[in-house]
């Protein structure tokens, strides 16, 4: 058999086309879109919604075209008017059980449902009944439940359970009766979930949501007492332009400056500076772990999902975690103290909110572990999607908007700070100091290539000082898991650790902007694209270590001495302890 | 004269060799002549293992085993035993071993006259307890004479020759299984026995397996040597306790006569079966959603291909057959694949088990070849319809089935058959239904529990039978509306078609078919406010007729008071007060409450 | 070379004679159904009655075991009577206080109860 290419016919038209794939592949790339809704290339096939449903020559029922592998000969047909109707009679029955609040759902206008629906031409109710009624779960800090909105598509199942390997949502119950909870029933808050959003991002529905704290942002930002200060996250500014139909992978920094000046903020820093100031701080704790022999590898602590993952399923592995606080809560710290202090207003006068791409940032925020002087580092998380929804509800031009600048002292960055948004960067920004500061010498290759990429697990090694540095990066809970077996099977294999909760790193955050019309959630190329936008940016920079910041020399000068003072301990530090949430812990954590 | 019989001749490859063939069809030749073909039923079994006296006939009642008959004893057998009911002594076999093989049961022939008992060859004969009992009826003959002297791909030939197919309800080949199974490569393979029986009122896996555990575990060792497994799993309900205690000890024995196990009886071969309890969940009885149920995530189907024979448990190659299939394969290769295909009928061979329930005389289990009728199972085997009552309809394959009326009566039972008129094989539940039942009430009730049961996974399923089941309930409560039958025809074949697995596929059948062979009563309910069956409480009223002669029975019995009247007047029933209950008419002695 | 079969034919002779030594040739052999149906209906307390008389009662030179369900559903618990040169007798709906019957006139006297019999 001449096995390139096999023959098939969809709507009576021949196609040549790859076998080993589905009709839903092989229509794709014939240029038919076939209607679809549980199926996610990413995640494993459901074939449990039967919107792409198409006609086989010989098979007596319709298949799923997600599932169904094409053959030589195969005769397909995806729009004939019974097949059509049949369609629109399954997408009709989820409608009907679906609440008809679409005008006031925070979906309205992203909701796939909606397009589906539409495209399918429903435009009458032919078998209305009563519908799911349950209650709204709003337990967590920062993803709400709402499983009256859950069409049962699976999606953030398959995400929480095959990409994140976190297990918190399954399927319960039976029949019309199904409803998507995590183990028991558990609140969220209560849950295993780690507050990752990843089920946000992969929702068709409004059936998962951040938890909104716009209202509360627009009531503080009109307080003349207050000092309002505002960060944002590297990836923040690479995917914010998708929201306002740009395109992914455009640097929206200084549109966003302008944007949340118009917006009533009095200061605008960058979460970049301290990522700068983490890599200070994470490279000297790194180097002193090797010098010391104290416990190796040393892995990153600066995702909060990976926080709450490593609490609850490594508990063995506290010490090997840095102690440094992420980058946000380093900012929220800085603005608290050494900016309260140039400004010379009462650090409890500051109103401290942080832009991010992430929903777990709530989490964190909220922190008692994290607070210094009795109060929080940071007062207000809001996502890219919250802010890109504030900056329309404000009237703001943003498309068209003039670019501003950062304020100062905490709001220059280098590139190490800017690549902290896409998986590898914090190692790749460690590495660049962390070679300085122990050889001496500057690193003049500074883009380790090896640590970069959508790869799942990435190794890596440099020489330092004559001894071989091993690393590893894992992003994405999943790769985290396979990744951190490793480390526990053989735990002298890597000296330095990078995990980011979300696949992709923060640039795949839970926050970041809905898919527009005909684009897929976490789809790779667009997240390459918003990884580009950043890389870029880094090599657009003059300065490109985090050392060289002179933002960063400057506060080591003025405030807190060297990396891991005792002040830098105080305000920049952070411990953790073992924390197993009710309902099921999964098998990582039978320890 | 009068008397019914059942001859068994073993045509054994001995027994035909001395003639046992030529025996028959002079015996049939003399029951026509003396004009007792219809008592008398002539049966063939497969070797019945005493080759030495051959040939063997065996009579039942009475259970007289004749052994080296010759043609000039016919005349005899048929004259002195067949009408004169005297045993021909000089030709009965003394018992100096054991018979116990599944003749033994046409002792009671008008029940067993017309059955044959393949699967469930043991069952109520041996103490499924004990291996012994299994032993000294050839048990595990088939597993060594496999591990002797049959090559994996022998075993697979003899079983497409068997034409068995798969008893679990879909009926595919399952020597065709097997093979493709055996041709995926992989360094591990399962055998899985599906005894998930859930359909309610079946218990033909539950009754098999209680009655001869090693049946099943023997057709199991089979399996796994044909397609190259070491690992079995029985998956069986939780709520079979004593089937799960009986499988246990079977298994325990079995591996201490190392039948199972490593190295068994002396060979390379080597196999061990584990035991995995479902949680009570319908669907699990769906291969893909038992096999993620045995990997311990929540049993939901998923779509196929890629078939369990290729991806399967643990997604490696797994072969999957339910306890009837399994327990019909000892069988397949000891009597051959020959001699099996030629019971049943058409592309059905063999026998079929069926539990059936309902309105009949004999609810029971019976076991009949494949070509039997619908009306020999209910009116023959069975005996009809209990206190003289209607026929209405018969529903076969469990709730997903379909109700098929009494012109479908004489529908012979196979695959293809049933399938024609609408119905399905299914696992072999049989609910007999007669003129008291109402017939939307029926549909109403298969799909409540088919609904119930969704794992609510695919949306024809979860969402699509839960508002077929809001119609059927309407109509039902009177509340039919015009287009009501149109929509519940255009969601049915939409679930038929649309659905991920069998459970929503053949969810709207028991609709579907009422729709079809009873649309008028479904009709009446809607048009009409009318239930023939007076089973709608909504549609009935009870009044009180002229019979009344005023005793206050039903004024006493009534729990709302809605019956009024003076002693030894007529009295009278206020329909806005009445419950419907049905008490006055239970209580009355004068048959003068009647329903409308 | 010992085959499987050869292991297995072995076996099954080994089995019949342990079954016959465990009294099969008695002259009357007594099988009870118990299977869950039957013991649902009652069987289980038939099976002690039978088994009480062997033990305590001295009812000798019979042969007791259980059956599976042989699928009579609606006349159980059933009880089985086999007799070397006799009909086989089937008796239906049999309760504790039948059972006692069945052994006092039909195993001790050889008295078939023809209304319990199902034919």
């Amino acid at each position: 058999m001449n096995e390139e290419y096999i023959t098939i016919y969809i709507n009576d038209k021949k196609y040549k086309v790859k076998p080993d794939q589905t009709i839903m592949q092989a229509a794709d790339a014939c240029g038919y879109h076939i209607p679809r809704l549980c199926y996610h290339p990413k995640l494993s096939i459901e074939g449990a919604c039967r919107v792409c449903i198409v006609e086989v020559e010989g098979q007596r029922n319709y298949v799923a075209s997600c599932a169904f592998p094409v053959s030589d000969q195969m005769r397909i047909q995806t729009n004939t008017p019974q097949l059509r109707r049949a369609r629109r009679d399954i997408i009709e029955l989820i409608i009907d059980n679906h609440p008809e609040d679409c005008h006031t759902c925070e979906r309205d206008g992203n909701c796939e449902l909606q397009r589906l629906a539409s495209s399918v031409g429903i435009r009458a109710r032919h078998f209305d009944g009563p519908r799911k009624q349950y209650e709204i779960d709003l337990s967590s800090t920062s993803v709400i439940r709402d499983p009256d909105k859950c069409i049962l598509c699976g999606r953030c199942v398959r995400m929480c359970s095959q990409i994140q390997q976190v297990h918190n949502l399954t399927q319960a119950h039976r029949g019309f009766g199904t409803v998507v909870m995590p183990a028991y029933n558990m609140p969220m808050s209560e849950s295993v979930c780690t507050k990752c959003g990843q089920c946000i991002n992969v929702c068709p529905t409004a059936s998962f949501l951040e938890k909104n704290y716009t209202q509360e942002l627009f009531q503080k930002l009109n307080d003349p007492d207050l000092v309002k200060v505002v960060q944002f996250a590297p990836s923040v500014r690479a995917a914010i332009g998708e929201a306002f139909g740009i395109g992914a992978g455009r640097n929206m920094e200084g549109e966003l400056v302008a944007a949340l000046k118009k917006l009533g903020f009095d200061y605008v820093f960058d979460t970049q500076f301290s990522a700068d100031l983490t890599i200070m701080e994470e490279a000297s704790e790194f180097l002193e772990r090797v010098h010391n022999n104290d416990k190796l590898p040393m892995i990153t602590s600066c995702s909060s999902a990976w926080m709450k993952c490593m609490e609850q399923f490594y508990p063995d592995l506290i010490e090997n975690i840095s102690t440094c606080k992420s980058p946000m809560s380093m900012q929220g710290a800085m603005a608290k103290s050494y900016f309260a202090g140039k400004i010379d207003v009462e650090p409890k006068k500051i109103l401290s909110v942080a832009v991010m791409c992430c929903t777990a940032k709530k989490y964190e925020a909220a922190r008692p572990e994290l607070e210094f002087n009795g109060m929080r580092g940071v007062d207000i998380v809001v996502t890219t999607r919250e802010i890109a929804w504030m900056i329309k509800s404000a009237g703001i031009d943003f498309v068209n908007i003039q670019a501003e600048g950062f304020d100062n002292p905490i709001g220059l960055s280098s590139g190490a700070g800017t690549i902290f948004g896409v998986t590898g960067g914090v190692m790749e920004a460690a590495i660049r100091t962390a070679y300085e500061l122990s050889t001496g010498q500057t690193l003049v290759d500074i883009e380790v290539e090896g640590v970069r990429g959508l790869k799942g697990i990435k190794e890596g090694s440099i020489t330092m000082e004559g001894q071989e540095i091993r690393v590893a990066v894992a992003h994405g809970l999943g790769n985290a898991n396979k990744l951190l077996d490793i480390v526990r099977k053989e735990p002298d294999r890597y000296h330095f650790v990078e995990i980011m909760g979300c696949p992709g790193g923060c640039i795949g955050g839970g926050g970041q902007p809905y898919p527009g019309v005909n684009s897929i959630p976490m789809d790779e190329n667009m997240l390459a694209a918003r990884a580009e936008a950043l890389y870029s940016s880094d090599r657009k920079k003059t300065i490109r270590r985090s050392h060289e910041n002179p933002s960063i020399q400057q506060i080591y000068k003025d405030f807190l001495g060297r990396p891991l003072s005792k002040k830098s301990h105080e305000l920049l530090h952070t411990h953790y302890k073992k924390k197993l949430p009710k309902g099921i812990v999964p098998e990582a954590a039978k320890i | 004269m009068g008397k019914e019989y059942v001859v068994t001749l073993c045509e054994g490859p001995s027994c035909i060799h001395k003639g046992s063939r030529r025996l028959r069809q002079l015996l049939e030749k003399k029951l026509e002549k003396h004009g007792i073909a219809g008592k008398v039923r002539t049966f063939l079994s497969g070797c019945l293992g005493m080759c030495a006296k051959g040939p063997i006939m065996v009579i039942n009642p009475g259970y007289v085993i004749y052994g080296g008959v010759t043609v000039d004893d016919v005349d005899e057998i048929v004259e002195q035993h067949l009408i004169k009911d005297n045993p021909v002594a000089r030709l009965t076999v003394k018992e100096s071993h054991l018979y116990n093989r599944f003749f033994r049961v046409f002792g009671d022939a008008k029940f067993f006259g017309k059955q044959m008992r393949i699967a469930l060859r043991n069952c109520g004969i041996i103490d499924p307890e004990s291996i012994e009992d299994y032993l000294s009826l050839r048990g595990y003959e088939a597993l060594a004479k496999v591990l002797t002297d049959m090559t994996p791909e022998d075993v697979i030939e003899e079983l497409k020759k068997s034409g068995l197919r798969g008893r679990g309800g879909a009926g595919f080949p399952t020597g065709l299984k097997w093979q493709f199974t055996r041709a995926a490569e992989s360094d591990e393979k399962y055998v899985i026995c599906n005894a998930d029986e859930g359909d309610p009122g079946a218990f033909m896996d539950r009754s098999a397996i209680e009655g001869d555990p090693h049946t099943v575990i023997e057709g199991m060792a089979i399996g796994a040597y044909a397609i190259g497994a070491n690992k079995g799993y029985m998956y069986i309900r939780a709520e079979y306790p004593l089937a799960i205690e009986r499988i246990q000890k079977a298994i325990d024995d079995a591996k201490k006569h190392g039948i199972l196990g490593d190295n068994i009886l002396g060979s390379d071969f080597s196999f061990d079966v584990e035991i995995k309890l479902g949680a009570g969940a319908f669907v699990c009885g769906e291969e893909t959603a038992l096999i993620h149920s045995i990997e311990g995530y929540r049993g939901m189907p998923r779509p196929r291909p890629p078939y369990p024979s290729v991806k399967g448990l643990f997604d490696k190659p797994t072969l999957i057959n339910n306890v009837e299939t399994w327990a019909n394969i000892p069988v397949v290769i000891i009597d051959g694949g020959d001699w099996f295909s030629k019971v049943g009928v058409g592309k059905s061979n063999g026998t079929k088990v069926f539990a059936v329930a309902g309105r009949i005389v004999n609810t029971g289990l019976v076991e009949v070849p494949m070509g039997t009728t619908l009306r020999e199972i209910i009116y023959d085997i069975c005996g009809g319809i209990p206190g003289n009552k209607k026929f209405k309809a018969v529903q076969t394959g469990g709730p997903s089935g379909g109700c098929l009326p009494e012109d479908f009566l004489d529908t012979s039972i196979d695959y293809e058959s049933l399938a024609e008129v609408g119905s399905i094989m299914g696992s072999g539940g049989m609910i007999v239904i007669d003129e008291d039942s109402c017939m939307v009430q029926m549909a109403e009730f298969f799909l409540e529990f088919t609904q119930s049961e969704s794992c609510g996974k695919c949306t024809p399923c979860r969402e699509g039978t839960k508002r077929m089941l809001e119609i059927l309930t309407r109509i039902s409560k009177g509340k039919g509306q015009d287009g009501d039958i149109e929509k519940l025809e255009r969601l049915g074949h939409m679930i038929q078609k649309a659905s991920l697995c069998g459970l929503g596929q053949s969810a709207p059948n028991p609709v579907l078919s009422t729709l079809k062979n009873f649309r008028d009563e479904y009709k009446e309910h809607i048009y009409n406010s009318k239930c023939r069956a007076g089973q709608c409480k909504a549609m009935l009223s009870y009044l009180i007729t002229d019979n009344c002669i005023g005793c206050g029975a039903c004024l006493r019995a009534c729990p709302v008071d809605a019956i009024t009247g003076n002693k030894k007047e007529k009295h009278l029933i206020n329909q806005d007060i009445c419950i419907k209950c049905g008490k006055c008419y239970e209580v009355c002695k004068f048959d003068a409450v009647a329903k409308s | 070379m010992v085959t499987p079969l050869d292991i297995i034919k072995k076996k099954r002779a080994e089995a019949v004679s342990r079954i016959i030594g465990k009294g099969y040739l008695s002259t009357k052999r007594v099988y009870v159904g118990m299977a869950t149906c039957e013991i649902a209906a009652g069987s289980d307390e038939v099976m002690r009655v039978f088994r009480d008389a062997i033990s305590k009662g001295g009812l000798t030179d019979v042969y007791l075991s259980q059956k599976g369900c042989v699928g009579r559903c609606n006349l159980e618990p059933t009880v089985e009577i086999i007799e070397s040169g006799k009909n086989p007798v089937r008796y239906g709906l049999i309760t504790p206080e039948k059972a006692q019957d069945i052994i006092d006139r039909h195993l001790k006297k050889g008295e078939v109860i023809t209304e319990w019999v199902i034919d």
